[in-house]
């Protein structure tokens, strides 16, 4: 007998986003050894077992939508190889896509070179976010090192709900009945685009990353002290103040640039509940550039106190997309819902620190990680954020040309000197 | 390596241990060999896959079958009431057989003693409808247990139920007692459809239940009218006033939801700070 899953609403809603990005998350891990394969497996197998979203296909059968759980073969899942040129394959595997139609919603790879492992992994955005991926690969590393330091069965993961209500689980009853009331559509539009080139058959994924060194981190954090902001702020600051540059906008223009906020701040324990989306947008608007970046810091500042002083952060519009999903057929809804969502044209994501101690295999942590964001349609950007052993590494995953990855490069170039700027004056 | 036998042993091992307090009894004994079966078929899965670990394979089932005791309870409830409805299903198919001959043998008996052809017909009609009626319920009750999807057809199957009572009663009285008004017990069906209906949309919490409260007060008080005045208890020129009554009502409920609602859409996020 087929077994289904309830297609939630945050799955419908990125099944959506497919005219906007590819839907996959990447994660990169290398360790200083050489990672048990059969262990490997018998781990992943174990995780995709407990999860089983993670092997089910999305069927939109146009009037409803649900997950089916499929057959699998681990082999499908997992790859291992050892190449000659490590970074190409790294890469090759980080691009690639997984449709919704697939019956596999995870794929790993593991390289092997010069006696280090490298394990990437991509997984379909409609399963889980980045918060809930930082948590399953957490219990992921803790299975595996459990099972071959000690032989304890790899079944340790959250299982429960996946559905959008568990973001009031936190709330008073009153505060949960005012957010499950507010139907208010708060997506604003700003036409001020990332500068990359038109849309072309010839164009491919590619994932451009940036370093910083390992000072910037702290220097960042003091200077944002002194400030008032957070390192989100600004590495937002950053951000605007390089598009600014990289597109020519007037220095008079508004300017807006979403950043994605984990809705799980408003929920009590999520120790009960499963793997999935609790991801909304902050649009943070500048009224202009400012006469140096100082000025926009406090900018940034400003927009974005005015959404952290809001107890219902993020949980606008909620109740308005799940009366459009339930109401309607699923074709339907897709299409009013269209009509009241704008997908910002720049985002930002940032995942935040990757601890190494969670991320350790068998005792030996990561010599390097890396997380990124989906994969953008041209003209839409995501700056990914993540930090690791205190250095900074910005990524941005999109699909275009050499030239757009020059455009990006000269962003990340651009988003260094400022940051300079911002930490040594 | 996967070793068959062993595992089958492992799974037998678990059950037997996790179900060791339940009495020997053949529900007992259909429930263990159930969870068996089961538990061998997600091990062929799951080795399918590629597990290649026994100890993993049998941790894995047990996870994913804890409280075998616990369930078991709810299983044998399941069961007893499996072999009851099975029970029912027989005697209402003999029973209905039966019924529908009581009925012929009942008209033609008291038809003959009678000689009250023009009337007797009634037990006919009343012991079909109420066939019927018996019959529908099941239908109903199955068709609401079955799928949300399927709950406007209980609704117009119930609305059918009550208009086959009043139909029947309208043919009753008619017959019996011709007292002028007989047609009012179709007026009162209608009433009632509209009331059962309401009653199942906010049991069962159907969408827009609130909508149907607006359609069907007004309605009701239309159906209240006809019947108090062709009972000739109001006046047909002053009595359709009622409806203004259910309209009324209507904007007092509309009023009380928006106040209640209004506690939310007014909520200053200070007033709990």
């Amino acid at each position: 007998m087929k077994r289904k899953l309830n297609a939630e609403l945050w799955d419908k809603m990125h099944y959506l986003f497919r005219d906007f990005n590819d839907r996959m998350v990447h994660v990169e891990l290398n360790y200083d050894f050489v990672l048990d394969v059969d262990a490997l497996k018998t781990v992943i197998i174990c995780a995709f077992e407990k999860v089983p979203v993670l092997h089910s296909k999305f069927v939109d059968k146009k009037v409803s939508t649900h997950w089916e759980v499929m057959p699998y073969d681990i082999d499908e899942v997992l790859t291992v190889s050892e190449p000659e040129n490590l970074q190409e394959a790294v890469d090759d595997f980080l691009t690639q896509y997984i449709p919704p139609e697939s019956h596999i919603q995870m794929k790993f790879a593991l390289f092997i070179k010069d006696s280090k492992s490298t394990l990437c992994m991509i997984e379909n955005h409609m399963c889980m976010d980045g918060g809930d991926l930082k948590y399953f690969l957490k219990s992921f590393c803790e299975n595996y090192t459990n099972y071959v330091e000690n032989g304890i069965s790899p079944i340790e993961y959250r299982t429960g709900s996946r559905a959008y209500t568990d973001v009031y689980t936190g709330f008073s009853k009153m505060e949960s009945g005012v957010a499950q009331r507010l139907f208010k559509n708060i997506n604003a539009r700003d036409d001020h685009k990332f500068p990359l080139t038109s849309d072309s058959i010839r164009d491919a994924s590619f994932i451009a990353r940036k370093k910083f060194s390992d000072d910037v981190l702290a220097k960042l954090k003091t200077k944002g002290k002194e400030l008032g902001a957070t390192i989100n702020e600004m590495l937002l600051t950053a951000y605007f103040y390089s598009v600014y540059e990289l597109a020519d906008f007037p220095a008079s223009d508004q300017v807006m640039i979403s950043s994605a906020i984990d809705l799980r701040r408003h929920m009590g324990s999520v120790d009960d509940k499963g793997f999935t989306n609790h991801t909304a947008w902050m649009q943070c608007a500048i009224p202009q550039r400012g006469r140096d970046i100082f000025e926009t810091v406090q900018y940034v500042v400003r927009s974005s106190n005015r959404f952290k002083k809001d107890k219902f952060m993020g949980l606008y519009g909620l109740p308005l997309l799940n009366f459009g999903y339930s109401i309607l057929p699923h074709v339907a809804s897709e299409e009013i819902i269209k009509i009241g969502y704008s997908n910002p044209y720049m985002a930002m994501s940032n995942i935040g620190v990757l601890n190494g101690k969670q991320m350790s295999l068998s005792g030996h942590e990561p010599i390097d990680a890396f997380m990124s964001g989906a994969v953008k349609y041209k003209p839409f950007v995501l700056l990914t954020a993540t930090t690791y052993k205190n250095v900074i590494t910005l990524s941005m995953c999109v699909r275009g040309n050499d030239k757009d990855k020059e455009i990006v490069n000269k962003f990340f170039d651009l988003m260094e000197k400022n940051i300079n700027t911002l930490i040594d004056e | 390596m996967i070793n068959g036998g062993a595992v089958l042993k492992n799974f037998i091992e678990y059950i037997e241990d996790s179900c060791k307090n339940i009495k020997d009894s053949h529900i007992a004994y259909k429930y263990k060999r159930k969870i068996l079966d089961e538990m061998t078929e997600r091990a062929n899965e799951v080795t399918g896959v590629g597990l290649r670990d026994e100890k993993v394979l049998a941790d894995l089932l047990a996870d994913e079958y804890p409280d075998l005791e616990k369930n078991f309870y709810v299983y044998e409830k399941e069961e007893k009431k499996k072999a009851r409805a099975s029970l029912l299903r027989k005697i209402f198919a003999i029973g209905g057989v039966l019924f529908f001959i009581a009925i012929f043998v009942a008209y033609f008996s008291i038809s003959k003693s009678t000689g009250a052809w023009d009337k007797t017909w009634l037990i006919i009609v009343g012991g079909i409808f109420s066939m019927v009626i018996f019959y529908t319920s099941f239908l109903i009750k199955r068709l609401y247990h079955w799928h949300r999807f399927l709950h406007p057809l209980a609704r117009v199957l119930i609305a059918t139920c009550i208009m086959l009572v009043a139909v029947f009663t309208f043919l009753f009285v008619l017959m019996m007692y011709n007292p002028g008004f007989s047609w009012i017990f179709v007026i009162l069906g209608v009433l009632l459809s509209f009331v059962a209906d309401l009653v199942f949309a906010f049991a069962t919490k159907q969408k827009f239940r609130t909508v149907s409260l607006f359609v069907y007060i007004p309605a009701i008080f239309t159906m209240l009218y006809i019947i108090l005045a062709g009972m000739g208890f109001v006046s047909w020129l002053t009595g359709w006033l009622l409806i203004f009554v259910g309209v009324a009502i209507d904007l007092i409920i509309f009023m009380v939801i928006v106040a209640h609602n209004a506690k939310y859409f007014m909520y200053k996020q200070e007033d709990e700070e």
